[in-house]
């Protein structure tokens, strides 16, 4: 079983302020970069596959060279075995499908090295920064495979050689339902997922596994790839800014709504204050 | 205010009154008047041109000493395109390199220093190349790959809007878009179409099992044309058959569709609908604008290198869809545009529409509009994924109908946690309420501890894309008051707002606006909500540490939510 998961450095919006240039480009040197949240679950997903049906795990990304600390942070998270990082300055300013063509472009390449092509691709849902969810659906669509998105929960079965999951729909009622697709398939995990280790065995994995990453982790670099655009064989016109079909025109603020109340100011300190304000309140209480 | 109010004039009478002034200070505050007034873009396009001519004046004056850490990307594009020495680029990019470190400005400075190195060949020439003369060193290029394949001088028509249905029955948002869209092409229409040329319609894409009647329903809600697929296989939504189905009919040629590919095309911002949109732009190659709150057309001048062709300056785009979405911090929205490369076709455009963005139009059973079946047989291999089971998830959370509102914002981002329990202790301090979040809450990275997780979550939020709610009391905790956030509760009876900061927006709707930090003002409050009386003791007790604690939690309450 081997399985790669998509990851991606995102600005650490818990740090405060995020700074744009004016042509509302993100300015990333001025905010440190953090593995994107949600790719979190797509690595839980990774992971309850490997402790439950063994194999290997790889994690791939594309970003310049600092997104190495990203792909630590996976590797720890994900107890990877190795790590891919597609990194050129003709991919910088790449949207949703000048990264897919990208990406898809890496995992072909990783099916021509000895590892072969992996069973199960993994992407997290929505990024932080680009919100867009597009990523993981538009990589599987070049890499034309069956997809399952939106999953909560799930299961392989090697022998059958298909992969079995649970995933949330919208619309004016909420569904779960459930999906089957063969091997290989792309996963796009949900910010609901669980991963589910009921067997004692798989938590003995876990522990084992947990140990010997972190030993790993320690020189990560030893299992780190780079690709650059040529390695990748990428046309520079179907990647990076000169690939992307959108732009963004501009961030504007929001306006401002007129002011409706005229708010009376209370200072907390203030026990007079402060008790006009449970006068409001008062009416309504009554807890159990 | 500037001594010119644009709002007064329309954009022929300020173009000369604009060229007089040569006050960049006083051209900013007209800019600033006309986007909080009227925003029209191209008013402000022509402002800012003017201000980027004058800025231009002055870097001209400073020529051999250009530093490109004060100058954005965009100025620094421009600024470079006349500098022709290849060591002086040189030591811009080592400027660059020492400060901010842009990589999109580094980008373009190699790109300026590599043209100017190189034989002299035009570049707009270049761009014309082959790939395979443009990049010798590689042997497979992209374009030939099977997931790439734009067309040539592609004829490109009509507004799309892919109708998602649930339980065969097209949901809420379906109607909402072919409200807008309606509403876009009547104005398309009248702005690009002459009378004597056919105008360009709203088609609707309908695919799932039995759905004619959906087709039809359609037309009611705005269509002109409604396409649909029926097959028992598509009962529920598929990936892969449902994606090659929409862009087979969107190549495919009817009697009443004699162009290539649709000009736009529209998804719900659902989970199924917006995988669908991916898909289809996908495999029709081009780009799209996820969860958009608001939509126009209208022609726009840009000056993206990448748009405009590298030899170029600045290029109009006409009948260009422009898509706006809220950010992440819920104070501004991007403008998303999808526009073609000079070598490259970038159509359809689109965008995915959260629910609930426009208004859900009325019916008219009197709209005439054509219904037709798409005929085409599904491929076996496109059926490899399948939906074995579902079931309807339980109902979900309602805040309307309480008598009090406890509601949390980002202001509890210095320990989340403690926030939201502070947040469900008031709440339950109440006989008859329940607790609701903002938007910033539920886009957050907060690590919440496991017993309040489930609080976070969508289903609570307050807001243009979340519940509208009206109680007799609504306490607003951390939350700064941004304008979505805004209609989802300014019916409300009493509005008592917590906030660190004492200018929060969220004061211009509030009866009362308690300036204080929620972690000392929330534990008070639910004591003395609970007992009935105020504790003055404690009050006091806070008071001696107040100003120190305030002065400190000022930028974390500040930097709040929506």
């Amino acid at each position: 079983m081997y399985s790669l998961v998509l990851t991606k450095g995102v600005p650490d919006f818990r740090e405060g302020q995020v700074s744009f240039d004016e042509e509302g480009h993100l300015e990333r040197g001025e905010t440190p970069t953090v593995m994107n949240p949600n790719d979190e679950f797509a690595l839980e997903a990774a992971l309850q596959t490997k402790v439950r049906n063994g194999g290997t795990v790889g994690v791939m990304s594309m970003g310049p060279p600092g997104y190495e600390d990203v792909l630590r942070e996976a590797m720890e998270t994900v107890y990877a075995d190795e790590l891919f990082l597609l990194s050129d300055r003709e991919m910088a300013a790449a949207d949703t499908w000048a990264t897919a063509i990208t990406l898809a472009t890496g995992i072909e390449k990783l099916a021509e090295t000895d590892r072969g092509a992996p069973d199960l691709v993994f992407a997290g849902f929505k990024t932080a920064d680009g919100e867009t969810g597009h990523t993981g659906l538009q990589t599987a669509w070049g890499l034309d495979r069956p997809m399952i998105t939106h999953v909560i929960a799930m299961e392989v079965d090697e022998d059958e050689g298909r992969v079995r999951a649970k995933r949330l729909v919208e619309g004016d009622v909420e569904e779960i339902e459930t999906v089957e697709a063969p091997l290989p398939a792309v996963i796009v995990a949900d910010p609901e997922f669980e991963p589910s280790y009921r067997r004692a065995d798989h938590r003995l994995t876990l522990k084992d596994l947990q140990a010997e990453t972190a030993e790993r982790a320690e020189d990560y670099e030893e299992h780190l790839t780079t690709w650059s655009q040529q390695e990748l064989n990428l046309d520079p016109d179907y990647i990076g800014l000169d690939g992307s079909p959108t732009i963004v025109e501009s961030v504007d603020p929001i306006p401002k709504a007129p002011a409706e109340r005229e708010a009376t100011m209370i200072d907390p300190a203030e026990p007079d204050q402060l008790g006009e304000v449970l006068e409001t309140m008062q009416p309504y209480a009554g807890g159990d | 205010m500037p001594e010119i109010d644009p709002s007064d004039h329309d954009i022929a009478e300020l173009g000369p009154k604009l060229r007089e002034i040569e006050d960049v200070e006083e051209l900013e505050a007209i800019l600033d008047a006309e986007r909080e007034g009227e925003d029209r873009s191209n008013v402000v396009t022509l402002i800012e041109d003017r201000i980027e001519k004058l800025s231009g004046d002055d870097e001209d004056e400073e020529a051999g000493e250009l530093d490109p850490t004060e100058l954005s990307v965009a100025e620094l594009g421009n600024a470079i395109r006349d500098v022709e020495d290849a060591a002086e680029l040189e030591a811009v990019l080592e400027a660059e390199e020492a400060g901010e470190d842009r990589s999109s400005a580094k980008s373009l400075i190699e790109k300026r220093i590599d043209s100017v190195r190189g034989s002299g060949e035009d570049e707009d020439d270049e761009a014309a190349l082959p790939p395979e003369e443009k990049h010798p060193e590689l042997d497979h290029p992209t374009a030939d790959k099977k997931h790439v394949r734009a067309l040539e001088d592609g004829v490109y028509e009509d507004m799309w809007v892919y109708c998602e249905t649930q339980r065969g029955q097209l949901i809420d948002v379906s109607k909402e878009m072919l409200g807008k869209a309606r509403e876009l092409m009547d104005g398309y229409n009248d702005e690009y179409v002459d009378a004597e040329e056919d105008e360009e319609k709203v088609v609707a894409i309908v695919i799932g099992d039995d759905v004619e009647e959906q087709a039809e329903l359609a037309i009611e809600y705005g269509a002109d044309v409604a396409v649909h697929y029926d097959d028992d296989r598509l009962d529920r939504f598929r990936h892969k058959p449902y994606t090659e189905l929409f862009a087979e009919m969107a190549r495919a040629e009817y009697d009443w569709k004699e162009y290539d590919e649709p000009r736009y095309v529209l998804f719900p911002a659902t989970n199924n609908g917006r995988d669908l949109s991916a898909l289809v732009q996908a495999e029709l190659d081009s780009g799209l604008a996820s969860d958009c709150s608001g939509l126009y057309i209208d022609d726009t001048i840009i000056s993206n290198p990448a748009k405009v062709g590298r030899g170029g300056d600045k290029k109009e785009f006409q009948r260009v869809l422009h898509m706006k979405r809220p950010d992440f911090s819920g104070f501004e929205y991007s403008t998303i545009l999808c526009l073609d490369n000079p070598g490259r076709e970038f159509h359809p455009q689109g965008a995915s529409v959260i629910p609930g963005s426009f208004e859900l139009p009325d019916p008219d059973s009197q709209r005439e509009g054509e219904v037709v079946r798409h005929e085409s047989d599904l491929d076996e291999d496109w059926l490899r994924a399948s939906v074995t089971d579902y079931d309807q998830l339980e109902g979900g959370v309602d805040l309307t109908g309480n008598e009090v509102v406890v509601a949390l914002g980002r202001g509890i981002g210095d320990d989340p946690t403690r926030g939201m329990e502070l947040g469900l202790e008031l709440t339950d301090a109440f006989g008859d309420a329940d607790m609701g979040i903002t938007r910033g809450i539920v886009t957050s990275s907060y690590q919440f501890e496991g017993h309040v997780e489930q609080y976070a979550k969508e289903e609570r939020q307050i807001g243009e894309t979340g519940q509208v709610v009206e109680p007799d009391l609504y306490i607003a905790a951390g939350i700064s008051g941004a304008i979505q956030h805004k209609v989802g509760m300014d019916e409300s009876d009493t509005i008592v707002s917590i906030n660190t900061d004492a200018d929060a927006d969220i004061r211009d709707f509030s009866d009362y606006f308690v300036e204080g930090d929620l972690f000392e003002v929330l534990p008070s409050l639910i004591d003395a909500v609970e007992s009935g009386e105020l504790d003055a003791a404690a009050l006091a007790g806070d008071a001696d540490t107040g100003p120190a604690d305030a002065e400190a939690s000022t930028p974390a309450g500040g930097e709040d939510d929506d």
